[in-house]
């Protein structure tokens, strides 16, 4: 089954932002484990009734990226990482969230510790 | 395929182009070329020259100066080779009102060797539009289903669409996008479209020409424009925001020296996180929407900005 990917058409985010951003959300969180097939552009431009050239950006720049690789003449893969590569790939979507969560932090003046500390206790309160 | 040749020349470019009528100067100086193989939405308020463009476009009106070519052709001396890779949709309706549906398909079959019956049987169904019918008997919205089928079913590798879906409902509207949609992947066909209707222009166009009274104010890359235009909202409980915003990227703002929302264009990595920092305020930002986006567009120049 292709990732299910859902375009906000009238959010002002560029449709490839948003493929780009959800398809490394899923890699990230093993929806789409290493050496999965993308659907072609083809196919998920008539999915999500998105231009095809919206589609090729999103993959070239995801390509770019080092996420997908290109196998076997046009076949597009989820590509496989190790080590450090690895563990930036998997804690990027949690860091995006953590630069605006510091910046209402900063906004509140609420002390680095204190801030530090909630998270901490976010943290354990969910593991329970 | 069709995506070859239409990529060989641009499917339409225009130098320097004015249209008048009599005093009315509908186009002014227009300067721009149609990318090949995109979906391109031509914006503008009423009366901002979409339809005089769009006839410029297809040689249904020549321009006073400036030269204008389609296919690499000047549209003074477009012919046969020319016209049967271009699909016009007009407007108004631009049909023969005593004809059946199917008379009139028929009748525009015959002059091209590429009509698809099998396309025009599907649309058919997919449109909802019942060939018997005659077409003075259609509603508005049927009518303009009949110049979507007569616009396509021949394949063109270009297609000119001048507000085709005003009167459509939004199911049928949906399946028109995809339409269009269709038509660039299978034939690699260029789509020129003016609209009103932004939330639908939205989800299909990637490249956008904004039009105000006769004048080019936009002509970019749909995802850039996104990137560059979005609202800021500057919080500061000291009170320090300024009254005014000199800088030319801030194109409208309202508030107070404590909270203001500014609407911005610029392309500047970090641009917000370093205005905010200057007047010492917090800052939030939004990208905007085709909808919110427009007024900015179409008032910049007015503005003397």
């Amino acid at each position: 089954m292709p990732p299910l990917l859902i375009i906000d058409y009238h959010n002002g985010v560029p449709a490839y932002r948003q493929i780009m951003d959800q398809v490394k959300l899923q890699i990230a969180t093993g929806m789409l484990p290493p050496g999965t097939e993308m659907a072609s552009t083809r196919a998920l431009s008539a999915d999500l009734s998105l231009n095809p050239m919206t589609i090729s950006k999103a993959y070239g720049l995801l390509e770019h990226d080092g996420a997908l690789e290109r196998r076997r003449g046009q076949t597009l893969i989820v590509r496989e990482t190790h080590g450090a590569e690895a563990r930036v790939r998997r804690i990027d979507p949690l860091r995006k969230q953590l630069v605006a969560a510091a910046s209402l932090a900063r906004q509140l003046d609420v002390p680095k510790g204190e801030a530090l500390k909630l998270f901490k206790e976010i943290l354990d309160d969910e593991t329970k | 395929m069709n995506a070859v040749t239409a990529a060989s020349a641009a499917p339409f470019a225009a130098r320097g182009i004015t249209k008048r009528y009599g005093n009315l100067v509908a186009l002014k100086d227009v300067t721009l070329e149609i990318p090949a193989g995109r979906i391109v939405g031509l914006l503008g308020r009423n009366g901002a020259g979409k339809t005089t463009l769009l006839n410029v476009v297809s040689g249904i009106v020549l321009p006073s100066a400036g030269t204008a070519e389609t296919f690499g052709v000047p549209t003074d001396r477009l012919d046969t080779p020319q016209l049967t890779r271009l699909g016009v949709v007009q407007q108004e309706g631009g049909t023969i009102g005593w004809m059946t549906v199917r008379q009139h398909l028929d009748f525009n079959a015959s002059f091209y060797p590429t009509w698809d019956r099998a396309l025009e049987q599907r649309l058919l169904g997919e449109l909802e539009l019942d060939p018997k019918r005659k077409i003075i008997q259609l509603s508005s919205g049927d009518r303009q289903k009949v110049g979507l089928l007569l616009g396509v079913c021949h394949r063109p590798a270009f297609l000119v669409l001048d507000e085709p879906m005003s009167a459509l409902d939004p199911i049928v509207r949906a399946r028109a996008l995809d339409l269009l949609l269709e038509r660039l992947r299978d034939d690699g066909c260029t789509v020129l479209v003016s609209s009103h209707i932004l939330n639908d222009v939205e989800k299909i166009v990637d490249w956008v020409i904004c039009l105000d009274q006769g004048e080019v104010v936009a002509d970019s890359a749909f995802d850039e424009l996104q990137e560059s235009y979005a609202e800021w909202i500057l919080s500061s409980p000291a009170g320090s925001l300024p009254r005014q915003y000199p800088e030319p990227f801030v194109l409208s703002h309202q508030g107070d020296e404590r909270q203001a929302r500014l609407r911005v264009c610029t392309n500047e990595f970090e641009a917000a996180e370093k205005f905010a920092t200057a007047c010492g305020a917090q800052v939030q930002k939004r990208p905007l929407n085709l909808e919110e986006m427009f007024p900015l567009l179409t008032s910049r120049r007015r503005e003397g900005r």
